[in-house]
């Protein structure tokens, strides 16, 4: 019985040779980033909490009615999530800062999809259902998804949400960053052309850039010096400026890697080409001959022992 | 303003031509002049005409500005001998067809120039920077420098809309003083109801109620708690009768869908 | 050497599986609730939680503890230890039962069961989940073209439909000749596909939470991840075998086995002492054991999956005298399947904390229906083909190497 030791090394050579494969260095990861994208620039220090994104969006991406009017501001103080039936929502936070007329000072937060530059949800969609376009979307094709949910799993900025009531076609439900206005009708996306005070700044991304580093070097006080979104999770289409620190605004810190590096680099180096399972398939396939011959020899083989399968059915049997 | 002669003459017809065929005055719809049909006589103040026929007007973009900090920008103004007299128009109609093209939400601001001079006795304060060009007028309409928003060219010159609001946002709340509420300034273009209502050709009251209803169910809860809806009290004609009765919508008597 | 798998002649309907059939109709109940009102009808689930019990348990769990299928097959049919055979069909039994309860839990978890095929069309190879799902429906057929050959050998040449079907007889049978002249001509290359296609997606399992670096818990989220699924797939490999071994020797009065499984279990020692040792040895590099002693619910879930999925089993696994006591070895083996089940749990439920709602997660009754449902369901079909289908070692018959 047992095991001997020389089927041992046979069988942790082959796991070594998994475990190899799965270690090799990230060598060669590609950034599959559109190079030129559009992007927004979320001033917090201008906006002003009127909520007409949120009424923008709901209609020109035809959601359905919010259970109460946009023009209910008190629903600003609630800490509100994108959901399936509003793309973007605003949130005020008050950092104890009281003005010239002892009113706290608010910040008011408009949060939806970042459209990253290297989105986790694109990388781990299991039919690409998810595509980063060269515009800068984060477009989802809802003919593609079998709701898997996984791009939900995988979002760092927890923003795709999913029609969990829909008991047989239910959708995943983010900002299009009005995909379908921006690049066929020319126009704006709803909620930065509606914005009263251009708190959203439509435009080239790397123009963002320069435009929200000149923002911070003509007025320092005003501003936190970082553009949130310019370098978070390998860089993200909407950015961010404020005067508040952001991790007090719900806007976590993050790592500056793109959040698909690691699991792509892995999977990458496991299985281009296939080249593991083939190894592996042929090294199995070298122990059973090897195995078989040895057991052949030692008597204990099956009955027609004339080959492989013979000698399987023997066993099987 | 390079286009004050023809405008003037232009204005002046218009205005003439206003009083004589009474048009009606279009807030919503521009191009007064060339609309003359005389349908119902409404009257119309001949500076409203003017103002309107102005708030049309779209200048040439001025691309460049002088760069110069406020005081030296108030320093300036005094020297060329400009003050809150020099002033031609007592209001202005905020109603750009710049803006108009993606919004149509709310109806124009009335901009009471004349007296936001008087009060803050600073030109500088709004107009904050000239054009580059000597030849151009010193001080300049918004829109002169403020037109479409996000202009690659420009990427940090703000757009009408948003020059406006944050002008005069931020200056109320910075003086305390003002409106910063959108009805402050703005009255809310309501949507044509003739497409929204469906009712039957001869509806029962209580049919046009909750029809109103399907879109208002807040404003009829809100109704409902209101003093129209709750009053209550004897009728003068029963008063200290043997048979008083109780009138209002808050008792089961009258008038009372 | 000779083993004889033969039906079991024993009752059917025992009150175990009266309870079985109960908790199927619950899960049926709660099932169909799921594709009239939602998954959100039915379940917890969340923006911020779109996984959870489902995932944890019926998919994850489920593909982690169907392992003996390959560790069982490599063991007798690659390296030739065919002292092992007699449970080899048991394990291949528990694993294809297994993997087609994963494919039904995925129906009832994903929003678009009808789109399932999605994928097969719509490659995306960057995705950890394509890979997994593409590798499960491969090793899905295979594991039913490796049991094919019990159902021929129960059925070839005794094709009896009833009544009009009677005509097929000859078909069916010529279908079943023809399929034992093929299928063992094929089978060594099915075995190592198993093999292959089972490192694959084990180890992809553990990939799949690497893309949320910030939402699951250090304690679990490392770069080896996947190594760590593969080897603790391996490693439960055998004691489920021992477990599943027990519980239906034991309930249908067969003969222990014993014989097998205390030396089967030496092979665990060490490949439960290579998880531990790599499982240690990754919080020590990445200094990770700082969180070991915070005491809350994730700190406290992993401490539970070390100290009693881990460590004690695998303490009690060195003991030779323990390893031949049928009680003793049934429970550490137990305890290793249940210290594999609340690792996955914990990988994919309870250390998965998003950070910028803070969402919790409690399963739902439904959700709880429907998983004790479709564990039922397994059990329930693995006791009908045994009954029906030469799988397990028939009582009173020698068993001999």
């Amino acid at each position: 019985m047992g095991l001997n030791r020389r089927d041992f090394f046979k069988y942790m050579a082959v796991a070594g040779a998994t475990v190899a494969g799965s270690e090799r260095s990230a060598h060669a990861w590609q950034s599959r980033a559109p190079s030129d994208p559009y992007g927004c620039l979320v001033d917090l220090t201008r906006c002003i909490g009127c909520r007409k994104c949120e009424e923008a969006c709901n209609r020109v991406n035809a959601l359905p009615a919010p259970d109460r009017s946009f023009e209910d501001l008190t629903l600003l103080d609630k800490k509100r999530r994108p959901d399936e039936r509003a793309y973007t929502v605003v949130n005020r936070y008050v950092s104890g800062e009281i003005d010239k007329r002892d009113q706290l000072v608010p910040t008011f937060v408009k949060l939806q999809c970042m459209h990253c530059q290297d989105p986790a949800c694109v990388s781990a969609c299991i039919a690409v259902a998810l595509t980063k376009k060269e515009n800068g979307a984060v477009h989802y094709d809802v003919t593609k998804c079998i709701g898997c949910r996984y791009c939900m799993v995988a979002c760092p900025f927890e923003i795709p949400a999913y029609e969990y009531h829909d008991p047989i076609t239910p959708r995943v439900m983010k900002c299009t960053f009005c995909y379908e206005r921006v690049e066929s009708e020319k126009k704006l996306p709803g909620c930065a052309e509606i914005c009263p005070v251009e708190a959203i700044t439509f435009g080239r991304r790397k123009d963002l850039i320069k435009v929200a580093r000149q923002r911070i070097k003509k007025n320092p006080g005003r501003y936190i010096d970082h553009v949130y979104g310019e370098k978070e999770v390998g860089g993200t289409s909407w950015m961010y400026l404020s005067g508040v620190p952001f991790e007090k605004l719900g806007l976590n810190a993050l790592p500056e890697k793109p959040m698909p590096q690691l699991a792509e680099t892995i999977q990458h180096s496991l299985f281009s080409y296939l080249w593991s399972p083939i190894v592996l398939f042929g090294m199995l396939g070298g122990v059973m001959w090897a195995s078989k011959d040895k057991s052949d020899r030692a008597g204990n083989g099956g009955r027609s022992g004339n080959g492989k399968e013979g000698d399987y059915k023997g066993r099987m049997l | 303003m390079t286009r004050t002669g023809p405008g003037v003459i232009l204005t002046i017809t218009a205005a003439l031509a206003g009083i004589l065929f009474s048009t009606p005055a279009l807030a919503a719809n521009p191009s007064p002049a060339e609309t003359a049909a005389p349908e119902k006589v409404v009257w119309t103040a001949p500076d409203q005409e003017e103002a309107e026929k102005r708030a049309e007007e779209v200048v040439p973009f001025v691309e460049a500005v002088m760069d110069e900090c406020r005081l030296c920008r108030q320093q300036r103004l005094r020297d060329v001998g400009l003050s809150v007299k020099d002033q031609s128009e007592s209001y202005f109609l905020l109603n750009s067809p710049i803006i108009r093209k993606t919004e149509d939400h709310y109806g124009p601001v009335r901009f009471m120039h004349a007296k936001h001079a008087g009060v803050t006795k600073d030109c500088a304060l709004c107009h904050h920077y000239r054009p580059l060009d000597e030849t151009a007028s010193e001080t300049t309409r918004c829109s002169a420098c403020h037109q479409e928003p996000f202009n690659k060219d420009h990427p940090e010159r703000l757009g009408l809309k948003a020059a406006y609001h944050q002008q005069c946002m931020g200056c109320h709340q910075e003086m305390d003083k003002g409106p910063i509420d959108c009805a402050g300034c703005h009255r809310k273009n309501v949507p044509d109801h003739k497409d929204l209502i469906q009712l039957a050709a001869n509806p029962e009251p209580f049919e046009v109620t909750s029809e109103c209803l399907r879109c208002h169910k807040p404003a009829g809860e809100d109704m409902l708690k209101s003093a129209h809806w709750l009053w209550k009290g004897p009728s003068p004609y029963t008063l200290h009768h043997r048979k008083e009765v109780e009138l209002g919508k808050a008792t089961i008597a009258t008038n009372n869908f | 050497m000779t083993h004889h798998a033969a039906p079991v002649k024993a009752k059917f309907w025992t009150p175990g599986v009266v309870v079985l059939a109960f908790l199927m109709a619950a899960g049926a109940a709660a099932i169909i609730a799921r594709f009239i009102g939602g998954i959100g009808y039915v379940s917890n689930l969340t923006t911020a939680r779109p996984w959870g019990l489902w995932i944890g348990v019926d998919v994850a769990s489920g593909v982690a503890l169907a392992a003996g299928g390959f560790t069982t097959a490599f063991l007798a049919h690659i390296i030739g230890r065919h002292y092992y055979e007699p449970v080899v069909r048991p394990a291949l039994l528990t694993a294809m039962l297994g993997y087609t309860f994963v494919v039904l839990g995925l129906m009832v978890d994903i929003g678009r069961s009808w789109a399932i095929w999605k994928p097969m069309l719509y490659w995306n190879p960057t995705s950890v989940l394509f890979e997994v799902a593409m590798c499960v429906m491969f090793y899905l057929n295979v594991l039913y073209l490796e049991f094919l050959p019990i159902v021929v050998e129960r059925f070839k040449g005794g094709v009896n439909l009833p009544g009009p079907l009677a005509a097929l007889n000859g078909p069916i049978d010529g279908l079943l000749k023809l399929a034992d002249t093929i299928l063992p001509k094929m089978m060594w290359f099915f075995i190592i596909a198993g093999v292959v296609l089972s490192c694959m997606h084990q180890s992809s399992l553990g990939s799949l939470m690497l893309i949320a670096p910030t939402k699951l818990h250090p304690l679990w989220y490392t770069p080896i991840l996947p190594l760590l699924f593969l080897t603790s797939a391996i490693a439960v490999g055998y004691p489920m075998v021992v477990f599943e071994a027990t519980l239906a020797t034991k309930s249908l009065k067969l003969d222990s086995e014993m014989k097998l499984l205390t030396p089967l279990t030496r092979f665990t020692i060490f490949l439960l002492g290579l998880y531990l040792a790599l499982k240690v040895g990754d919080i020590v590099v990445r200094g990770t054991y700082v969180y070991l002693l915070d005491f809350t619910a994730q700190t406290n879930a992993f401490l539970i999956e070390m100290v009693f999925g881990v460590i004690v089993p695998w303490l009690m696994l060195l003991s030779p005298k323990l390893r031949r006591s049928r009680q003793a070895l049934f429970i550490a083996c137990t305890m290793i399947v249940g210290g594999v089940l609340v690792n996955r749990i914990n990988v994919f439920v309870v250390g998965y904390r998003p950070p910028i709602s803070e969402a919790n997660y409690f399963p739902a009754i439904g959700e709880i229906l429907v998983t004790v449902g479709l564990i039922a369901a397994l059990m329930f079909v693995y006791r009908f083909i045994v009954t029906y289908l030469p799988v397990l070692n028939k009582p009173e018959q020698e068993v001999s190497a």
